[in-house]
């Protein structure tokens, strides 16, 4: 087993297919608990905190709910990042964007501009540079038209954003009216992401399911749409479903 | 050397009348030969030992394994990496990333940190233990992590670690917890890195590919 130390360390590659080593010189932004060890001169500040100091920070991440989960790292010297032992890899965007579970984006370079993806959970890079993703087993890549199950899709690139499918059968039962409703259904396949267009579809084995708490936030946000009776009737039923799951 | 590794996540360990082995009490995957199984408790030391690891929590529960055989360990599909100590500094971890180790190896409760309030704080806070087991001796040690552990020397200089991320370390080596942010940052609205250990002097010291513990 070989004994890393600041010079045998790899410059942005892969130290195993687990660990990640960037080689900062300025700022990246990284995802908060990303970091495993550092060798140098480095320092993490909250986005939030940052942005006060440098002002293109605000002009680069573009996401009011995920702002709080992550940290800029300004200074020289070398980064080791990990994720859940995931496998990890470094992708270069040459005037692109690519859109990728929020939870699986690690850390990017302060060049590329982040914003979040119209599907809940996913965060979509534009511009030029580099980003650090972390997938379960290696990254599949398949092309359109292509329907994805939710916990197997990673992201995508220059695609437009996937609409949802529903299996046929599915779909003809609920209207028969054996099924009602959307909450507490979701029961297995049934639903897909379906992207079509030209472009590359991402995937990774099935997902290990982490709480994603800017999930909350964004669905809380979202609940501005409803009015003063639907938010209440939307109240009673989570209410209704947390009481049931507690049985 | 009684440990061999059959693949990242199972060790093969030769057992002898000479040469016994202590294990993580559960480990033991399959074995073939003349092998028994005897509960022990975690740390060694006597008395002294006893009450240390009464008082830490930072205790383990161990199993020897005596005979002349052949037995497969592994742990809950975690990673296992093989150490060999060769008895100029004790490996410093937590009890419960020890797989297995040499019978002939040592084991006793360090307070971990440089000491004082600020630095009980930190590990509460980041839920590190502030008591870590000092492995002494001669002899081979098998460690669990999750994601895989891999070493990181450090040399005159130091080095930042994620407490998460800590797996353990060997050599002269210094670990404070550096909680340099304010309480603001405490309840997390800070920066996520806020606790780190800062590790200074020269050895080598051991990160695992991810934040969660087991």
């Amino acid at each position: 087993m070989q004994t890393w130390n600041p010079a045998t360390l790899p410059a942005d590659d892969n130290v195993n297919p687990h660990v990640f080593c960037v080689a900062l010189s300025g700022e990246w932004f990284m995802a908060k608990g990303a970091m495993l060890a550092y060798y140098g001169d480095v320092r993490f500040e909250a986005v939030t905190a940052y942005s006060s100091v440098a002002s293109w920070v605000a002009a680069r991440f573009s996401s009011p709910v995920y702002v709080q989960d992550w940290v800029v790292a300004a200074g020289h010297g070398k980064v080791l990042l990990g994720d859940r032992g995931f496998d990890l890899n470094a992708y270069d965007l040459d005037d692109g964007n690519l859109t990728i579970k929020a939870n699986n984006l690690l850390a990017f370079d302060q060049r590329l501009e982040l914003k979040q993806s119209i599907v809940p959970g996913f965060v979509t890079l534009l511009g030029t540079g580099k980003f650090i993703a972390s997938s379960n087993g290696p990254v599949i890549f398949v092309e359109p038209p292509f329907r994805a199950d939710p916990d197997a899709l990673l992201g995508w690139a220059d695609c437009p954003s996937p609409s949802v499918h529903h299996d046929t059968e599915w779909m003809s039962a609920s209207m028969a009216g054996m099924l009602q409703g959307a909450m507490g259904r979701a029961s297995g396949e049934e639903r897909q992401y379906d992207f079509t267009g030209q472009g590359t579809v991402l995937l990774q084995s099935s997902e290990i399911a982490r709480e994603d708490p800017a999930v909350l936030r964004l669905i809380e946000s979202q609940t501005q749409l409803l009015t003063t009776s639907q938010a209440g009737t939307l109240g009673q039923r989570l209410v209704a479903r947390a009481q049931q799951q507690q049985h | 050397m009684p440990f061999e590794t059959v693949n990242s996540k199972v060790v093969r360990a030769r057992v002898s009348p000479q040469a016994p082995v202590l294990a993580r009490r559960g480990a033991m995957l399959g074995y073939s030969g003349r092998v028994g199984f005897r509960p022990v408790r975690g740390q060694g030391g006597g008395m002294a030992g006893f009450l240390g690891a009464a008082v830490s929590g930072e205790t383990n529960p161990m199993m020897a394994t005596e005979g002349q055989g052949e037995v497969l360990y592994g742990y809950r599909g975690l990673h296992v990496t093989v150490l060999e100590l060769d008895g100029s500094a004790p490996l410093v971890c937590e009890a419960d990333r020890l797989l297995a180790h040499d019978a002939g190896l040592q084991t006793s409760v360090q307070f971990l940190g440089s000491g004082g309030v600020r630095a009980a704080v930190g590990g509460a806070m980041t839920g590190q233990g502030l008591f870590t087991t000092n492995v002494h001796g001669r002899g081979a040690v098998a460690l669990l992590s999750h994601g895989g552990a891999f070493p990181l020397q450090v040399a005159g200089t130091s080095i930042g670690v994620d407490p998460q991320a800590y797996v353990g370390h060997v050599g002269q080596l210094q670990v404070d917890v550096a909680a340099r942010m304010g309480l603001r940052d405490a309840v997390g609205r800070g920066s996520g890195e806020a606790f780190q250990l800062r590790i200074s002097g020269s050895g080598t010291v051991y990160v695992q590919a991810s934040e969660q513990k087991f």
